[in-house]
């Protein structure tokens, strides 16, 4: 049964994860302005790199004493094989990536402090395109979705895009494909493979190995036909924004990434540009794993500091109190996303990568 | 394994000896230890291109670009099997998409950040394009392939074992030609054979390096290489507009963007992940000033890539600017089945004529290292490189050693599908080559030509070349003048055959540079490197 999460309900939530954490570790907020800052280096997934390199976020974080460092790798490279000796804090760009690491060093702690929901971002000739085909339409919200299922149907039987009728915008002899990063190390390919495993399992979380092998087909056809895939999603959406349409008609990304441009008026989201949100979407929980008390320094900063938070909102991510996200956001993306699904389970979904990566 | 990693025939004594104080700073060879502000990057060798954008980046980051050059197959296979780890910070090839498909490779890839981007698509003499139609036309691959299969044009293109543009365009060209929309596998690239066979058929250049393969054309087209001239070329287009920039072609080249798609180079500068802090710092610095809108545009300038952040404009010389990208395949071994079938079913076969110095100078451990070096091309390599360079089926190969005079020529004809006895015939006369005598270098040259000319006129449909490789000077029979003498009046048909000399012991670097000059050829030099490393360059050529 498809859940319906409002942002209202996942701020209480978060708040409860933020509250459990927030408390234990002593607080070492010392430093300040006029002593020597301590330098935290960790590990995150590119879509956050914009903001940690962004002078205001590093003002604020110097504010605490800190000077914050900050490697990207794919969040499930983070997860599974990249050496996290050397950093202090780990932030994958969602919970069951986290849960994995929570695993594998043996700890609880973690904070989420915002999140984002999965999106596609294409051009209003696709988009017309996809309207004619039944595929794009206007949602349970105010807002036009892709349709999920639709969408399935059309890569089961391998359209391409000069199948589809009446197409002189695009005629590429090129399968309809959304493009993803590698499943095998990217987080938004493992949030995409969450949303579609669960509309091909009958709009269920794929939750017992009969399911996984049902599914599989259909959903490791998405990612096979695509071919080479990057491991980071600020990839796809470059090629987005930069090659334009012929190389990447669609492209999935966070809701984040599309917001961060359109907020910062840069001119790089142009005229015939449009954000879809997928029906039903998937949110990618930015989950923030320390590995050190200045790890956890940085993690509580982020889920309890304002101006923090009100930096977070200005890169697109939804913010656990979602006054803030709206305040900066304003009209320019919708309050509440509806048909929101959850995840399969760490393993579950973990066993989907591994089979689709193959 | 392999220590050396050769990509531009130059490995000097800088990495066997480990000495650093070499006048002639090899640029095959690492850089030596780590150090604060000094990024080492393994990179393809066209990015010699950017260092002048480079040299304006150091002044502004401090971050200085230590380059060790290298090919494609040769870069995946050095960070497949560690030999990256340590001596270098991070690798910069124009795409990471063969080593992400190999997982000891795809380990050590860390942060990637793209740099710029060129399709590989197909540049033509203007008069070709004209005369096809596609100077003002959009076509797809099909049809470039059906009017090469016509032969109503012919091109060069790198090997695409050793060069990425050869590499894409392979993969381009399978995938379109597939037509299936989606990455191709094995199966489809069985299906799709006879058109590739097709397409290649007009293929008249092949070459190691996209460098030379510009230089030949260019040279060609002006007469100044005896071998006949060819319509156009399949590389990046920077090289195109390069080419075009640089205005010493007879007529600038077309450049066609083949409507139903291309493969693009994106240029990811790429840390590797066992690179320490410094590194880390130095790689994060440069991308940043790299990626900045002015280094971007300035990249757009002066190497004729496109940019890869948004807000750059594109210029005027870019005259397609939306291009569809086609599906590369992530299967390791749908790649490898793709490269085996070019180089086994699909290009036109190779004929190849050893001039193999065997004269007393050649004793110890050369006449050994010559036969090494051979039986490395009958699958004794089985390294990454050495499988794609080994000598492949349909190829006839042809020994002849010289002494004091040239020795008995002999032919060997590998068949169609499993080569493997004719394979290992040629090992066995390898290491049964015996050394002694003088050195009649143009007696023995000359006489292969002789060796060629009814091997030419029974099946002149071949890629054909010589390579002569000597350890010393000429001593016995014609010189070299007479040799260049009696030059013209060598049939037409064999004047053009490329001569790679291979320069090994004392051989004559001006001798023999002469001799690659004027037919067209390249000097490869062994004097520093293993003969085995340089034989297997060349194949790239043949």
């Amino acid at each position: 049964m498809k859940r319906r999460l409002s942002i209202g309900l996942a701020v209480v939530l978060l708040a409860a994860v933020v509250a459990v954490v927030v408390w234990s570790p002593s607080d070492d907020a010392q430093g300040g302005a006029q002593g020597e800052l301590t330098t935290v280096r960790g590990v995150t997934g590119s879509e956050k790199l914009a903001f940690f390199s962004d002078q205001r976020v590093v003002d604020a974080f110097a504010r605490h004493g800190l000077k914050v460092e900050v490697d990207t790798a794919g969040s499930r490279q983070i997860a599974t094989s990249l050496d996290l000796g050397k950093y202090e804090f780990a932030f994958p760009a969602s919970s069951p990536a986290a849960q994995r690491i929570q695993r594998d060093r043996k700890t609880t702690a973690a904070y989420t402090p915002f999140q984002s929901p999965m999106a596609v971002a294409t051009f209003e000739p696709i988009v017309q395109l996809l309207q004619a085909a039944g595929v794009v339409t206007k949602g349970a919200g105010d807002y036009q979705v892709l349709d999920v299922a639709k969408y399935l149907e059309l890569t089961k039987a391998g359209t391409r895009w000069d199948q589809l009728p009446g197409n002189t915008a695009y005629p590429a002899r090129k399968n309809v494909l959304i493009t993803t990063t590698n499943p095998g190390e990217s987080n938004s390919a493992a949030m995409y493979l969450s949303i579609v495993s669960f509309v091909a399992n009958g709009n269920t979380v794929v939750g017992t190995p009969e399911q996984e092998a049902t599914v599989l087909p259909d959903v490791a056809r998405l990612f096979r036909d695509q071919g080479y895939t990057q491991n980071s999603t600020e990839g796809p959406f470059e090629d987005y924004l930069a090659a334009g349409m012929g190389k990447t008609p669609l492209a999935l990304i966070y809701e984040s990434q599309y917001l961060d441009r359109v907020l910062r008026a840069d001119g790089s989201i142009r005229q015939d540009m449009r954000l879809l949100y997928l029906a039903p979407t998937v949110y990618s929980k930015h989950t923030l794993v320390p590995l050190s008390d200045k790890g956890d320094q940085v993690g509580r900063l982020l889920s309890t500091d304002p101006e923090l938070a009100k930096l977070a909102a200005t890169f697109g991510f939804r913010t656990s109190d979602p006054r803030v996200f709206a305040e900066v956001v304003g009209d320019k993306a919708p309050t509440d996303l509806v048909d929101a699904v959850e995840p399969p389970s760490f393993e579950t979904l973990e066993r989907l990568l591994d089979a689709v990566a193959k | 394994m392999r220590t050396a990693l050769v990509g531009t025939g130059l490995v000097l004594a800088a990495l066997l000896a480990g000495c650093t104080d070499d006048p002639y700073p090899d640029p095959a060879a690492p850089v030596g230890p780590a150090e604060p502000g000094v990024l080492r990057v393994l990179a393809g060798s066209e990015l010699t291109d950017m260092q002048p954008v480079l040299d304006e980046a150091a002044k502004a980051t401090g971050i200085e670009v230590k380059f060790t050059f290298t090919g494609t197959l040769e870069g995946a296979e050095a960070l497949a099997n560690g030999e990256v780890d340590g001596k270098y910070d991070a690798v910069w090839f124009s795409s990471n998409r063969y080593p992400a498909g190999i997982p000891d490779a795809a380990k050590r890839l860390g942060n990637q950040v793209k740099i710029m981007s060129s399709p590989v698509v197909l540049g033509l003499s203007g008069a070709s394009a004209k005369r096809l139609g596609w100077a003002d036309k959009r076509v797809g691959w099909g049809e470039i392939a059906d009017q090469a299969g016509r032969k109503a044009f012919s091109y060069g293109m790198t090997d695409p074992s050793s060069s990425n543009s050869g590499f894409s365009a392979l993969v381009g060209v399978a995938s379109a030609l597939a037509g299936a929309g989606n990455a191709v596998d094995a199966g489809q690239i069985a299906a799709v054979t006879p058109q590739l066979k097709s397409f290649f058929s007009a293929q008249a250049l092949s070459a190691g390096s996209s460098g030379w393969l510009s230089e030949a054309y260019q040279r060609r087209a002006s007469g100044q290489d005896p071998g006949a001239q060819v319509d156009g070329l399949i590389n990046y287009e920077s090289v195109l507009l390069s080419m075009n920039a640089a205005g010493n072609l007879p007529e600038p080249l077309t450049v066609v963007y083949p409507s139903d798609g291309v493969v693009t180079a994106d240029y990811p500068l790429t840390l590797l992940t066992d690179a320490g802090n410094d590194a880390r710092d130095a790689h994060q610095r440069l991308t940043d000033h790299l990626r900045t809108p002015d280094v971007q545009r300035k990249i757009m300038e002066t190497t004729h890539r496109r940019p890869v952040v948004p807000g750059v404009e594109l210029d005027s010389r870019f005259t397609v600017r939306d291009l569809v990208e086609l599906p590369f395949p992530a299967a390791r071994d749908s790649v490898d089945a793709l490269l085996s079938a070019y180089f086994n079913e699909i290009r036109r076969p190779s004929r190849t004529l050893y001039v193999l110095d065997t004269s007393g100078s050649m004793a110890g451990d050369r006449i050994a290292s010559l036969r090494s070096a051979l039986a490395g091309l009958t699958g004794a390599d089985g390294s990454l490189t050495g499988r794609f360079r080994q000598f492949r089926s349909r190829e006839e190969v042809t020994m002849l050693p010289f002494n004091t005079t040239p020795g008995t020529p002999r032919t060997f004809t590998l068949p169609e599908g499993d080569p493997q006895a004719g394979l290992a015939e040629i090992k066995a006369y390898a290491e049964g080559l015996r050394e002694g005598g003088g050195t009649a270098i143009y007696d023995s040259l000359s006489r292969a030509y002789e060796v060629m000319e009814p091997l030419v006129a029974a099946d002149p449909d071949r890629f054909t070349s010589i390579v002569l490789m000597t350890d010393g000077e000429n001593a016995n029979g014609s010189g070299l003048e007479e040799f260049q003498a009696s030059f013209g009046s060598v049939p037409a048909s064999l004047r053009q055959i490329p001569v790679f000399t291979v320069l090994f012991g004392e051989g004559s670097s001006a001798e023999l540079g002469q001799v690659a000059t004027m037919t067209g050829g390249k000097v490869f030099d062994a004097r520093n490197a293993q003969l085995g490393e340089v034989f297997q360059e060349i194949r790239g050529y043949q």
